[in-house]
């Protein structure tokens, strides 16, 4: 059974709850039995922390349930200690899914099949930070200029070596 | 027939802003394309991480050089999201007029140069005419016509005058006729209509599937405007009518443009009748505390899209701006395919394409 780890005015909100239990179902549903955080961010944005393995599962349900979505962006972050992709939707509400990724398996799948304008998100995510999107038909540079061999703009000294070549 | 590439940009005389777009040809026909960006690329988002806060929103208003004050505005909101601080009121309603007025001026820039490109030059003159009233109302509340540098952390740094109030509704009775007539041009004129219509048309899916936003989304009848969906004041105690049309072609997309652009005349009107006294700011700590916040305003363009997470120091730990022409130009190769070559000037300035927002 998957435990949540709310914040404690989360819990005792039923809108936000209503909300979210799809995607508690969703992973429960899947088999994933570990705690996952949820936050509620200024301006009612809700924040998930799921796991890479599920998200592509997870944004999938999401627009085949819900006939209203919206990718607004997304976020490719470099926190020191890990890799952080941010997915930012707008469903009548602000809900990001947040997954984390280490600096030797910086790899998750694309979800440009479901999604066709996430593809220019992804392109901008893996020439700056260094992720590799499974399945992205289009890995041409966008910002960088062609032939760019310095690194990974977006990555920080910590961690893994920012050394592409 | 024989296969031509044509390589569009970076410098090229059709373009305002430097893009690349290498077109693959067959006689009259475009067959592909694609895209390269970057070459406008100043490294905002990192430089802001290099800076306190307070100095960031210069750096901000330089992102785009036509909806600058809306670009601070949703930053400010951001930060002050993350102090977890509240403005005061008559702020609030500043903020909002110069948005409003800046989205008059996008809107009129915009249909200068769709004109300009489909051959009528007399109302790219008119418009760009007009566009200056609204440049000399900018300049005289901030200063600056494109560049305001009225926004800070907690409010704003200037306040409005009973006598430039006048001033506002004064010129706003001159400006909404002369819009008039150009909606009426744009409706029913058949010369724009033959250069316009079924030109570069999206439909409710392609728009859906890509997630655009703004004028070129609701021109294809997605019903999606920031300014209503998330309620904020003053936004949510004046009468807002959000403009959408069914047809997806370029026409569609400059009567959205006019209209919305009367509108935000209307919405100037309301926000000076009703805007409260009071305080124009509030004291904010230098310090944001550790945490993430989302923040997303409507830019003349569109859904403009601002993350920031802090560590909890002066300084901003990631900076993410997501500008409404991004997900535009994802789509741009798509319009581009199996249409005439001499269309695609009509079609890329129906997006209102903003280079310098999209490469940060």
């Amino acid at each position: 059974m998957a435990s949540w780890s709310y914040q404690k005015e989360l819990f005792e909100n039923e809108v936000v709850m209503t909300e979210l239990n799809w995607i508690k179902n969703y992973l429960k549903n899947k088999g994933y039995s570990d705690a996952f955080e949820i936050k509620l961010l200024p301006e009612q944005e809700k924040w998930v922390l799921v796991p890479v393995a599920y998200v592509y599962g997870l944004i999938e349900e999401m627009v085949n349930k819900s006939p209203t979505w919206h990718l607004s962006t997304i976020t490719g972050q470099d926190t020191g200690g890990f890799l952080e992709v941010l997915y930012h939707f707008w469903l009548g509400y602000g809900l990001t899914i947040c997954t984390r990724l280490s600096y030797t398996e910086a790899m998750l799948p694309s979800i440009s099949p479901i999604i066709a304008g996430a593809s220019f998100y992804e392109r901008e995510i893996s020439e700056l930070l260094g992720i590799t999107f499974r399945n992205l038909q289009d890995n041409s540079l966008l910002f960088l200029p062609n032939g760019w061999n310095k690194g990974w703009p977006l990555r920080k000294k910590t961690g893994e070596p920012n050394d592409q070549t | 027939m024989t296969k031509l590439n044509i390589p569009i940009g970076p410098n090229h005389p059709l373009l305002k802003e430097p893009l690349s777009i290498l077109l693959s040809v067959e006689g009259e026909r475009i067959l592909e394309g694609s895209l390269k960006l970057g070459y406008v690329h100043r490294g905002i988002e990192q430089l802001c991480q290099e800076r306190t806060y307070t100095q960031a929103i210069h750096l901000i208003e330089r992102v785009c050089g036509i909806c600058s004050h809306v670009h601070s505005t949703n930053y400010c909101q951001t930060v002050e999201a993350l102090l977890n601080l509240e403005i005061p009121p008559r702020a609030k309603y500043i903020r909002a007029l110069l948005c409003e007025l800046e989205r008059v001026h996008s809107h009129l820039l915009w249909l200068g140069v769709l004109a300009k490109n489909i051959g009528l030059d007399t109302v790219f003159m008119y418009t760009w005419r007009d566009r200056e009233i609204v440049l000399d109302l900018l300049e005289e509340i901030s200063g600056g016509r494109v560049s305001h540098a009225v926004n800070v952390i907690g409010g704003i740094k200037i306040d409005l005058e009973q006598q430039l109030m006048d001033t506002i509704f004064r010129q706003l009775a001159i400006l909404t006729p002369k819009l008039e007539v150009i909606l009426s041009l744009f409706e029913n004129d058949p010369s724009v209509r033959l250069r316009t219509q079924g030109v570069g048309i999206l439909t409710k899916q392609e728009v859906l599937q890509q997630c655009v936003v703004g004028p070129v989304a609701r021109a294809s009848g997605v019903d999606f405007d920031m300014r209503r969906d998330i309620p904020r004041v003053p936004y949510n105690l004046i009468d807002l009518k959000i403009i959408t049309h069914t047809d997806g072609d370029v026409w569609a997309r400059s009567l959205v443009r006019i209209r919305e652009a009367l509108e935000s005349l209307r919405l100037v009107k309301q926000i000076l009748e009703r805007i409260p006294d009071g305080n124009i700011a509030v004291r904010a700590k230098r310090r944001i505390p550790e945490g993430e916040a989302v923040s997303r305003l409507e830019a003349p363009r569109g859904e403009l899209f601002y993350y920031i997470r802090s560590d909890g120091s002066d300084k901003p730990a990631r900076l993410k701006i997501r500008t409404p022409t991004i997900p535009a130009l994802s789509l741009l190769l798509d319009q581009l395919r199996g249409v005439n070559i001499a269309d695609a000037p009509v079609i890329l300035s129906g997006i209102d394409l903003c280079i310098a927002c999209a490469d940060r």
